[in-house]
């Protein structure tokens, strides 16, 4: 007992220097470089006064918005496309099978950068699409496919018994899903499907390429005007941890919850 | 008696993955009101031939023939097929999601279509029936496997079925727990219920059935008389099995 309690204290003081050490590697380094920190500089880009003297929300704020409200919409676009994709796939029909498969392995071997630079240089020219929409659609239909597999393995893992009782009972297949198969998957897909959002979000950062103002486009903006790389890049990176962290530590408690329930 | 059979199978024949023929050349027909028990060693055919019935297996040769109609690739003909003909599971198969009495309810509603007070009404008329009105509120996990094959039952019956198949209906249940479904099985035969039904029971078969398949080998071995077959059966493989068993 003693000695396991020893070991931890151990560990503890372990960890914290080897942070304070890196810290402390990060700050010699910077100074050496004769990086000027301005610190004091950030605050407005997060929130400020306007003339008339009320609250108003900063650059980055604004970015962040624009972040959210594009993984919002995107998420609820790829688990739609995710679950038509994964009813595709189970299909007993060849022309729905291959759609489903062309569309997989199209999306999941090319990098997510290029199909947001195809969408937005060519498909959205001839479908006269906004940024927005061509931002929407691509991080959709590459989550969308990741999304697929995830429900696909939680409809598999339904056992074979509840079909046939379905088909015994006369329910179509829509029915079948709707009723008896899809409920029975949110206990397996919930949490991979919101890790899978947390990566959306972080995916989203590279929407910035195409002229969509979000989290990451706002800091380029404003290192652009202000040279002030260090502080934003830094700021830039809590925000998306200030939002995906509790998204993580949610889903573990949901994965907790789930192990231990039921 | 009605001169009609209301199910025909001629020249049934089913062959798995890999060649094995799990139905050879079965032709049999079945009468209205008939309680057939269909027994055998494991590996026969008992459950696929079952399963051929309401086109939950695919044959690979062979016509069904269901109270006049022909189980074919016509989805009008099979979805008449899958809501007439109730189907009972060894592993009770219950929408775990669902309180028992949606369980019951829900093909009323989707296949039906009849409203919801009806739903309900027909639910706990069929619970009552099976002797567990008092669980229409539970979800199946808090019952005991007696119970939800119970539920199961009214479920199949719910959607007013001409013939029921039970593949095995007591195999997974604790002994304790046989008997009670036993008897929602006898009061349906009485009732004039059309029953095919793959048991172990032996018990069951003798008492209840009218008739027994005695299925072996993908065949249809001896197709006699209860009564008869367990007293004096014709075939030596029937005579073979009976002897291991009983």
């Amino acid at each position: 007992m003693k000695l396991v309690r020893k070991n931890t204290v151990f560990q503890i003081l372990l960890f914290a220097v080897l942070m304070v050490g890196l810290g402390g590697l990060f700050y010699y380094n910077s100074v050496n470089l004769g990086y000027r920190w301005q610190w004091y500089r950030i605050p407005r880009y997060i929130i400020s006064r306007n003339s008339g003297g009320s609250l108003v929300p900063g650059a980055l704020v604004k970015g962040l918005g624009m972040t959210l409200l594009i993984s919002f919409i995107s998420l609820i676009f790829a688990t739609i496309i995710g679950l038509l994709t994964a009813i595709l796939r189970l299909s007993s029909s060849f022309a729905g099978r291959m759609m489903a498969k062309v569309y997989l392995e199209l999306v999941r071997n090319t990098p997510l950068l290029i199909q947001i630079l195809f969408t937005y240089f060519v498909l959205a020219p001839l479908f006269g699409m906004s940024p927005f929409l061509s931002a929407v659609i691509s991080l959709s239909l590459f989550e969308g496919a990741y999304t697929s597999e995830i429900i696909r393995g939680g409809i598999l893992a339904v056992p074979q018994g509840q079909w046939e009782s379905a088909y015994s009972l006369g329910l179509s297949t829509v029915d079948t899903y709707r009723f008896c198969i899809i409920p029975q998957t949110f206990r397996q897909i919930l949490p991979p499907l919101a890790s899978q959002s947390v990566s959306l979000i972080k995916d989203s950062a590279l929407v910035s390429t195409i002229a969509i103002y979000d989290l990451t486009m706002a800091g380029q903006d404003i290192i652009s005007k202000t040279f002030l790389t260090f502080e934003i890049w830094f700021v830039v990176a809590l925000v998306y941890l200030a939002v995906t962290i509790p998204i993580s530590v949610l889903i573990r408690s949901m994965e907790k919850r789930i192990s231990y329930g039921n | 008696m009605e001169t009609n059979p209301i199910i025909t199978v001629s020249g049934l024949t089913k062959i798995f993955d890999g060649g094995f023929a799990a139905l050879n050349n079965v032709s049999v027909t079945v009468d209205k009101g008939e309680v057939v028990s269909i027994i055998g060693p494991s590996g026969a055919g008992k459950s696929t031939f079952l399963r051929c019935l309401n086109g939950l297996e695919e044959r690979d040769r062979g016509q069904i023939i269901i109270d006049g109609v022909p189980l074919d690739h016509n989805r009008k003909h099979r979805l008449e097929i899958r809501t007439e003909v109730g189907m009972v599971f060894q592993s009770f198969n219950l929408f775990p999601h669902m309180k028992v009495r949606d369980n019951i309810t829900l093909a009323l509603r989707r296949v039906k279509k009849i409203d919801p007070p009806r739903c309900r009404a027909i639910a706990d008329e069929l619970l009552e029936k099976v002797g567990i009105p008092e669980k229409a509120d539970s979800f199946p996990q808090n019952l005991s496997g007696g119970q939800q094959q119970r539920v199961a039952i009214a479920r199949a019956l719910a959607m007013n079925p001409k013939i029921m198949l039970f593949d095995e209906a007591t195999s997974a249940l604790d002994p304790e727990m046989i008997s009670e479904v036993l008897d929602v099985m006898k009061n349906l035969a009485t009732e004039g219920m059309t029953m095919l039904v793959v048991t172990h029971e032996m018990g069951f078969a003798r008492e209840v059935s009218n008739r027994i398949l005695f299925m072996d080998n993908g065949e249809i071995v001896e197709d006699c008389d209860a009564e008869r077959f367990f007293s004096n059966p014709e075939e030596s493989r029937s005579r073979q099995f009976l002897s291991k068993i009983l």
